[in-house]
């Protein structure tokens, strides 16, 4: 069942995809849009289902509470931006997979630091340090007129008893499991059904950033 | 450890109950639940904007920093830009940027913008309204060309001028006020890249794009440290190796870096020595009888040029290289000084290494993709070694299908737009060169102006451009968007150079650096998305964006700038435009000149819609793989390929020796130096400093040693060592055992802090076809400091 649904899933935005893209990736024949490679934004819920399989459900569900939001937003510089490694490395680092996801490719506890690591939803992207930066020193180089918007609001559903959105762009955080299961988790965010693996079932994206469209039937 | 491990059960038990806690009280808003719980803290360590719905509007770009063109997404709020994410539509980077792309948002707001015009006024720069201070522009402009010539004033911009910014610069200066004084920063960084096209294929830019990774069961990475310089193609390397079983990444290097630890294969050279490599390649691909005939016999001839041809080191050096035509046997037998064997004395690099790299260029089975960068670029011979390293594709036809592709890559978003493409070089129209009668004609007619108007003598490139303001011959000079008193080699000769009495400098920038601190006039400039413009890419492709944010203050875009004080100089004519569409108008005036299946450019409207379009854009089609007719609609012989650049209409292998550097190691500066960038920051940080995480991952410069080196010199990480050249000297902090390492006897710093000039120490030597400097290799000598 699962596989034909996902089977749907891909040709669905292969074509979706060539119509948005026309020529602009050059598609010279139907064979190369095939070629288009989508797996790097799997909204099919095809990497929830995958990491849910392959996580044992103690871990799932179990819980340390050591992290929070405001520990989690301190590391950003906007909703959605990549965090900055919190911890000291080496000055060799080279932030490859080995090194990293030794640790954040699962989680599980980390005597090092004495603590549950956070599991990373993009595994899949190996060269760490491209996105991530090390913190060396707090000193800014000079003053920073930066703003930007408040992070999105928790469990805004849209009736009183039925399930929150999910109020965060989907891009490199397709996989739900990785951030809101696990003793890793961050607390807020936590979900308490964790038995359930298939978070969009229920869960349906409404990206806080974008205004709420109302359906309008298209005129005459 | 069982103590441990009973402390982590005992918390995780005692945390569960407070989760338990945590989900009876949260009921309605978790925030406030978590405020309660943490009080004191508020959610999002970023200052929030004032009218905060949280509504973002997602606008397309490419990204501002290096030549990858990254199309990124820029959330806008209450006129802000406030978050960036990668744009899923943009084949180039497929919706993942890097840390700078990422946080790039966050260059357009450090508090010490540029927001008013300043005029030096007996000695201290004062503001001034920017109508004043183009007044003064013009007024120079126009009085220093009547009291020393035509020739006495010049424009030096760069790479990250937008397409239309160097468009209108080349206009004004070449075609309106007759002097070909137009330069740019590129000319540092990929000048070597334009004469290797030029000089092998009669046509600038790669052949390739970045889909032959995809392709590619080989990659050969030239003195590329692209884990670091291009991070998005290399994790793209990556992916390919992870997903196909049948990819290796060959590091072939002068020094040990974040790609040596990520590849398959890492080769250390001595520097300068890859020339010898390269053509030991080929003498073993000829040797193995690996030659694709097929291939050579119908698209390739065989050259020679001048040797032994100096480094231009003196004021007023001039080359000029002539091709004779050879034999296979002739090019054969000039190969013979270049076994594997030989060459290993010559390189350290290990004959059977050389060997294996030939095995894998020679492999018929097996595609090919060669990357480099400033590696090659920068180089005393880099015409040179951009030939070599396409000798190696052509013997084997390992080119200009998917995979196999020799592979040029730039470092500023739109040195291949602006540069190349527009010409913005002394010898260069939008079409063609100066030097040619038809070139001039087609400028001429474009512009508006008199064909007599422009010089078919090309003028200065850029080091002798700068010798000329030292000298005096150029009393006036406008700099836009680079930061030359950091980037200029053999930088003190320069900088005071500029500041000599007489001289006039203008600076367009966005922050104070040590350029606009030498300069007379300071014009604060729209940063990137403040502006509308276009980019032009390593792949041939022309990147629209719209404008997103206003600039602060009286901030006017660079191309803004050049026409305000056009209409001033009387050019009104040439240039008409409006504020409203300027952009769209100067594209599609300049758009003309690329007509043609070889070069044609997509139309505004297009641009507008696309994350990019790759040209020759013909029928609605854009070119993947030039000189193939299966993708190119240029191609005309009926053949397989067709090196139209060419009038034999091949692609030229050639003839060319080994040659040691302008300045190797001695007794007295017995080290080499090498310099570069790390993947934080980029150029010279002006903007990338200016952006938190990237400052507070590394916040100063540093000397990477070897730490035998650094054992030697009695120095552990981060004591300070001094570097002395012949021409300068910097002290600064260790780096031992950090990201790179250099091999014994070579250190390397990274140029982006201006509080380490390492420029005062480089050597201004440069390639005498490309006139492009070597950054990569000067002799300096080390003290404990």
């Amino acid at each position: 069942m699962m596989k034909q649904s996902e089977k749907r899933g891909w040709v669905g935005p292969c074509i979706a995809a060539c119509c948005i893209l026309g020529a602009a990736v050059t598609i010279g024949s139907p064979k190369h849009s095939a070629a288009i490679d989508l797996g790097n934004f799997d909204h099919q819920g095809q990497k929830v289902f995958r990491s849910y399989e392959a996580t044992p459900e103690t871990y799932l569900a179990a819980d340390s509470g050591d992290r929070n939001l405001a520990r989690f937003y301190e590391l950003r510089q906007y909703p959605g931006s990549p965090p900055r490694i919190p911890h000291g490395v080496e000055a060799s680092f080279s932030g490859d997979e080995s090194n990293c996801l030794s640790c954040h490719g699962k989680g599980g506890y980390s005597p090092e630091f004495g603590k549950f690591v956070p599991v990373t939803p993009h595994p899949e992207n190996t060269l760490c340090y491209q996105c991530h930066a090390r913190v060396i020193t707090e000193k800014a180089f000079g003053e920073s007129d930066w703003q930007s918007i408040r992070p999105p609001r928790l469990g805004r559903s849209f009736l009183s008893s039925s399930p929150p959105p999910i109020p965060h762009s989907l891009q490199l955080r397709e996989n739900c499991i990785s951030c809101h299961t696990g003793p890793g988790a961050v607390v807020e965010i936590r979900v308490e059904h964790s038995s359930r693996g298939n978070c969009r079932q229920c869960h349906v994206p409404a990206v806080q950033t974008a205004p709420v469209n109302e359906f309008v039937r298209p005129g005459p | 450890m069982t103590t441990t491990n009973n402390q982590g059960d005992n918390e995780v038990t005692m945390k569960l109950n407070r989760r338990r806690f945590i989900r009876h009280a949260a009921t309605s808003s978790a925030i406030a639940t978590a405020g309660a719980l943490f009080p004191g803290i508020s959610f999002g360590s970023w200052p929030q904007l004032a009218n905060n719905s949280g509504l973002v509007s997602w606008q397309k770009a490419p990204c501002r920093f290096c030549g990858t063109g990254c199309g990124v997404l820029i959330g806008v709020s209450d006129g802000r830009a406030v978050a960036v994410k990668g744009d899923p539509n943009c084949s180039v980077n497929k919706g993942l940027c890097c840390m700078k792309g990422y946080h790039s948002v966050q260059a357009l707001y450090g508090k010490d913008r540029l927001t008013t015009a300043q005029v030096r006024k007996n000695g201290t720069l004062v503001e001034v309204p920017i109508q004043e201070a183009l007044d003064l522009i013009a007024d120079k402009l126009k009085t220093t060309r009547e009291l020393h010539g035509k020739d006495s004033v010049a424009i030096y911009g760069s790479g990250q001028w937008t397409i239309p910014d160097g468009y209108v610069a080349s206009k004004l200066f070449k075609g309106c006020l007759g002097t070909n004084n137009v330069e740019a920063n590129a000319r540092l960084c990929m000048a070597s890249a334009v004469t290797g096209f030029m000089t092998s294929f009669g046509l600038d830019e790669p052949m390739g794009c970045y889909e032959d990774m995809d392709h590619a069961n080989i990659f050969v990475t030239w003195g590329n440290n692209m884990a670091e310089m291009h991070p998005v193609l290399f994790s793209r390397m990556l992916a390919n190796r992870k997903r196909r079983t049948n990819v290796r990444i060959i590091d072939f290097a002068t020094r040990s870096t974040r790609t040596s630890q990520a590849a398959d294969k890492s080769i250390l050279f001595k520097p300068q020595t890859d020339l010898a490599v390269a053509n030991a390649i080929c003498y073993e691909i000829i040797n193995r009888d690996w030659v694709n005939w097929d291939f050579v016999n119908q698209h390739v001839s065989f050259h020679r040029g001048k040797t032994d041809i100096g480094y231009g080191t003196e004021d007023h050096f001039a080359f000029k290289d002539q091709a004779e035509a050879i034999s296979f046997e002739e090019y054969s037998r000039f190969l013979e000084d270049y076994t594997p064997e030989k060459v290993e004395k010559i390189s350290g690099v290990a004959a059977k290494d050389i060997k294996y790299l030939a095995a894998l260029y020679g492999d018929p089975a097996l595609k090919v993709t060669s990357f480099w960068c400033m590696g090659m670029n920068q180089h005393t011979r880099g015409t040179w070694i951009n030939n070599l390293v396409y000798n190696i594709h052509l013997l084997t036809g390992k080119i200009s299908t998917p995979g196999n592709s020799p592979f040029s890559l730039t470092g500023q978003p739109s040195a291949c737009g602006t540069v190349r493409e527009v010409g913005t070089l002394t010898h260069k129209l939008p079409h063609g060169v100066v030097m040619n009668q038809h070139h001039r004609e087609m400028a001429a007619g474009i512009w508006d102006v008199p064909l007599s108007n422009i010089d078919p003598k090309p003028s200065y490139h850029t080091v002798e451009m700068f010798r000329a303001l030292d000298r005096g011959d150029i009393k006036f000079i406008w700099i836009q968007v680079t930061n030359p008193m950091v980037t200029m080699p053999n930088l003190r000769r320069y900088r005071d150079g500029g500041l000599k009495g007489d001289r006039f400098v203008v600076v367009s920038d966005v922050y104070p650096t040590p350029t606009t601190d030498i300069a007379d006039v300071i014009l604060p400039a729209a940063m990137w998305v403040e502006q509308e413009g276009m980019f032009g890419n390593s792949e041939r492709r022309t990147q629209h964006f719209a404008q997103i944010v206003d600039p602060p203050g009286e901030a006017m875009s660079d191309t803004w700038q050049i026409i305000e004080v056009a209409r001033r100089l009387g050019f009104e004519q040439q240039f008409p435009w409006s504020k409203e569409d300027y952009i769209e108008k100067i594209w599609e005036e300049y758009r003309r000149f690329h007509a043609g299946p070889k070069h044609e450019m997509a139309p505004y409207s297009v641009l507008r819609e696309r994350s990019g379009v790759q040209w020759p854009y013909v029928n609605g089609r854009e070119t993947r793989w030039r000189f193939n007719p299966k993708y190119d609609p240029a191609c005309s012989n009926g053949k397989d390929f067709d090196f139209y650049g060419k009038k034999d209409n091949r692609a030229w292998i050639w003839a060319r020796p080994y040659e040691p550097a302008a300045e190797s190691p001695d007794n007295t500066y017995n080290f080499w130096l090498n310099t570069g960038r790390v993947i934080e920051h980029w150029h010279t940080g002006s903007m990338t400093r200016r952006i938190p995480v990237l400052h507070n991952a590394v916040p100063a410069a540093y000397v990477e040693l070897h730490p035998e080196d650094a054992a030697e010199l009695g120095v552990v990480n981060g004591e300070m060592v001094k570097i002395i050249s012949r021409r300068g000297e910097v002290t600064m902090p260790a780096q031992i055992q950090g990201r790179g390492v250099p091999v014994r006897g070579m250190v390397f710093v990274p140029f982006f802090d201006e509080s380490y000039l390492i420029n005062e120490l480089t050597l201004d030597a440069f390639c005498p076809i490309s006139k492009q400097p070597d950054y990569k290799k000067c002799a300096v000598r080390l003290e404990k400091a």
